[in-house]
């Protein structure tokens, strides 16, 4: 991809003094082999507000557990404020004045305020007992002084999201940290909260803090940050002038990807047409935050519905709300016509509804029960594998064994322990036991995520087999390509709306809809929103 | 005796002095399950501490005939014990309640062993000359009445029992240490992101659980009474967990929970003066816990459905 050259800033080298932190060819290769961070050099300015952007596993939180010694780089150097460092874990950064605002707070909810601030650095008296008046006093006056506004003798349990996050900045304050990483810190915080947050970091930068800002809005960066590095598979792909680069071109650089499969001649036309899954008006909100806000949609027999989006955008509690996983919310939910909401999960699964979950580990198979047991567990219940109160072992093997080779799972026999396959393998047999069950509708989550590509191009076409059979399938990716090659339509998704609505697979565009993604377009509700619910 | 002089043995100095005398042991037993907990190690071996250590405490004063080195050799046993737990599970990766579990049988049978060792019994030390640790009369406290005859003439470690409760309270509530080892226990992710030593506090913590534990052993053979018998510990290690379970992380209530369990065991030994089965009143003090985890759980479950 080739962009204008004045954007990009060479890796020129400037007079020490410059720069409070250089990263210089950090590379972080896993113990198992994967690789988080390649090649990256970033230089940070003192008193800036510097993003970084990407997608989720493009590599940004690795590289800031880097800089905060939480994780050590396997190559590379790092330089802060002149001199090469190397911490060996949190405890020598913080020292050296670098502090991080974790994305899950690190607090402690019976802990004051005061308390959570000084923990780790506590004012003595007597040099063995914590002297909590001091305590108070200068968090309090910290406080103040940046404006925060919060009553440090409050119980952590009794603040708002918001005030959390204010108390764990105050803890990097307290600790005279210079530097200041935010991890994604607007995800969990009300548009009016945000604001307040800007001002601050603002207010930081005035006071000569230097700002590292993770975040994937793209919005929020422009306004913010001074300087923006975009990250993509673990690789720097430059940093700009958040002034000098257009929307367009973050939006771009972030999730260009080469295009790989085309299944379109397996595609056939599926002559019935009716609604298969209907979803409507499904809301949800968690501590205040709305995460999902009247989501409506429908999925037709025969037909693939891609929902695209970053992650974190509301597509995994959407799918949680229509499967059962959680039960709070509201809406409603129908396969072929039957209303299924306040039906339980079993029911739900009765009427017709499969799923292919996100987590395969987690949520999609027991890792120590066998491959049959996993296989079988959505129909073991099926008339010719049982009789009375037992399961007829030679008829379950059968089926199992078919199965493992209709989907060519590589295993030595079915009895295998399923954690002991690989991930493209064990995902086949969550594939296989879902295609089993003949559904009507298959809701598939990130079906491929981390996956080879032998065995993602299968499962791929399996999807399609079961389309052209009839079957209205759900696919939720943040994939664009995996949604693009894939799907009759496409929802994008971002901040818990439908952001776009896509009917035309022949003109379906990846740039276009990154920007969808990315919250850089939005479809106003008379354009298309509408027309892609009501069908 | 009569209805009045039965109720009147609940009011007099001799009962609280009973429930000074039997509240000890617990209070030790909940104390070295509240410190494992603190930091979220946990130690379910309470019980088998305090047995080695009421044998050793026996076995090592008659060695040295020295009450103080028997004292000695029975905390170094506890303590070896508690790291023990620590050493399995935190180097390497054993379930602490595992461990626990193992040293509680071990315990049992063991002792047992060493006992039949030495004594040629199976059932009690009492052919072994043991020491035991002295009494203590505070002065002056001892002459007023009623409440010298209470607090005075208890065993040495009564009152270093009491002098270590207040040590912890200070520790916990007005030192950056006890703060540090709650919040291990509490959150450990947090602990270890503001750079505190996460491993250290778990293992003072693992320290502090097995000397009290072991306090509490040496307390039941040089004090409460002179021999070794066979499994004398008789649950106090479990009532100290249960008290430990619901007063949660509350030092206060620790303490408030595990002396109105002692008043259970205090009352036992009132009615053991009456003709009644003793096996049905040596019961009071388990079925006072039962009771009291049931009113906890269900005061809990609640205000949990309250909220």
């Amino acid at each position: 991809m080739h962009f204008p050259p004045e954007y990009k800033q060479r890796k020129e080298r400037r007079l020490l003094g410059d720069y409070i932190l250089e990263l210089n060819q950090i590379d972080k290769v896993y113990g198992n082999g994967v690789v988080a961070n390649r090649d990256i050099n970033i230089s940070f300015r003192k008193g800036e507000i510097h993003s970084i952007v990407g997608e989720n596993g493009a590599g940004k939180s690795t590289l800031m557990k880097i800089i905060f010694g939480i994780e050590q780089p396997s190559s590379g150097t790092m330089k802060y404020k002149g001199r090469e460092v190397r911490f060996s874990g949190s405890q020598e950064a913080i020292n050296a004045g670098i502090g991080m605002v974790h994305q899950h707070f690190m607090l402690i909810p019976s802990y004051t305020v005061a308390d959570s601030i000084i923990l780790g650095n506590e004012p003595r008296k007597m040099k063995i007992f914590t002297d909590y008046k001091t305590a108070v006093k200068r968090t309090q006056e910290l406080s103040d002084q940046y404006q925060f506004d919060i009553d440090v003798t409050k119980k952590i349990s009794e603040l708002s999201v918001g005030e959390k996050q204010k108390v764990e900045i105050l803890k990097t304050l307290y600790r005279n940290a210079e530097i200041i990483i935010l991890d994604e810190p607007t995800s969990v915080l009300t548009p009016q909260e945000t604001e307040l947050l800007f001002q601050q970091l603002t207010h930081f930068k005035e006071t000569g803090h230097t700002i590292l800002f993770i975040s994937h809005k793209l919005n929020e960066v422009k306004r913010i940050s001074d300087r923006v590095t975009i990250m993509r598979n673990g690789v720097d792909k430059g940093t700009y002038d958040a002034d000098k680069i257009s929307l367009d071109e973050m939006a771009r650089l972030i999730v260009g990807r080469e295009v790989v499969e085309d299944y379109s001649h397996l595609r056939k036309e599926v002559s019935e047409k009716k609604n298969i899954l209907e979803v409507k008006d499904i809301s949800l909100e968690q501590n205040g935050v709305q995460i999902l806000d009247k989501v409506s949609f429908a999925v037709k027999s025969g037909e693939i519905l891609g929902i695209a989006g970053v992650q974190g955008n509301g597509q995994s509690e959407l799918v949680r709300c229509i499967t059962g996983l959680i039960d709070y919310g509201t809406g409603t939910t129908a396969v072929d016509g039957k209303d299924i909401t306040y039906l339980n999960i079993y029911d739900k699964r009765k009427s017709g509804l499969a799923y292919i979950p996100e987590d395969r580990m987690e949520d999609g198979t027991a890792g120590a029960a066998s491959i049959t047991d996993n296989m079988i567990s959505t129909f073991y219940e099926r008339e010719d594998l049982n009789k009375g109160p037992f399961l007829l072992l030679n008829n379950v093997q059968n089926e199992v064994e078919m199965l493992i080779d209709k989907f060519s799972v590589k295993t030595k026999n079915a009895k295998q322990r399923i954690d002991s396959l690989s991930g493209g393998n064990i995902q086949k047999v969550v594939v296989a036991r879902e295609y089993r069950t003949e559904p009507k509708c298959l809701i598939a989550e990130q079906p491929v995520h981390g996956i080879d590509i032998g065995s993602a191009e299968f499962i791929h076409t399996q999807l399609i087999e079961l389309r052209n059979q009839g079957a209205g399938i759900l696919l939720v990716s943040a994939d664009i390509n995996e949604v693009i090659n894939l799907c009759d339509r496409i929802l994008v998704m971002y901040e818990g709306k439908i952001a776009g609505c896509f009917d035309d697979p022949s003109k379906f565009d990846e740039k276009e809809l990154g920007l969808y993604m990315l919250g850089v377009k939005k479809q106003e509700e008379e354009q298309g929103g509408v027309h892609c619910e009501q069908v | 005796m009569s209805w009045a002089d039965f109720v009147n043995s609940f009011f007099s100095a001799n009962f609280l002095y009973v429930v000074i005398r039997v509240s000890v042991p617990l209070l030790l037993a909940s104390l070295s399950a509240y410190m494992a907990s603190l930091t979220g190690v946990g130690n379910i071996a309470v019980e088998g501490i305090m047995l080695m250590s009421c044998l050793m405490a026996v076995l090592g004063s008659y060695w040295t005939q020295s009450a103080a080195l028997g004292l000695l050799i029975a905390l170094a046993t506890g303590i070896g014990m508690a790291l023990m737990i620590y050493m399995f599970s935190m180097s390497l990766g054993a379930q602490p309640l595992l461990v626990g579990i193992a040293l509680n049988t071990f315990a049992s049978s063991f002792t047992v062993f060493l006992l039949y060792q030495f004594t040629n019994s199976k059932g009690s030390s009492g052919t072994l000359p043991s020491k035991v640790l002295p009494t203590v009369d505070i002065p002056l406290i001892k002459d007023i009445p009623f409440l010298g005859e209470i607090v005075s003439g208890h065993y040495l470690l009564t009152y270093v029992t009491v002098i270590l409760l207040i040590l912890f309270y200070i520790m916990l509530y007005k030192t950056p240490m006890g703060m540090q080892m709650k919040a291990c226990g509490l959150n450990e992710q947090a602990a270890r992101s503001v750079g505190i030593n996460v491993t250290k506090m778990k293992l003072l913590s693992m320290l502090f659980s097995g000397l009290t534990a072991a306090i509490g052993g040496a307390y039941m053979t040089m004090g409460y009474a002179s021999i070794f018998s066979k499994d004398m510990v008789a649950g106090r290690g479990w009532i100290g967990i249960a008290a430990q379970g619901i007063a949660g992380i509350n030092y206060v209530a620790l303490l408030v929970v595990t002396m109105i369990f002692s008043v259970f065991q205090a009352i036992t030994n009132v009615f053991l003066l009456y003709d009644l089965p003793s096996e049905l009143i040596n019961t009071i003090p388990y079925v006072g816990v039962l009771l009291g985890v049931i009113f906890y759980s269900v005061a809990a479950t609640k205000k949990h459905r309250q909220v």
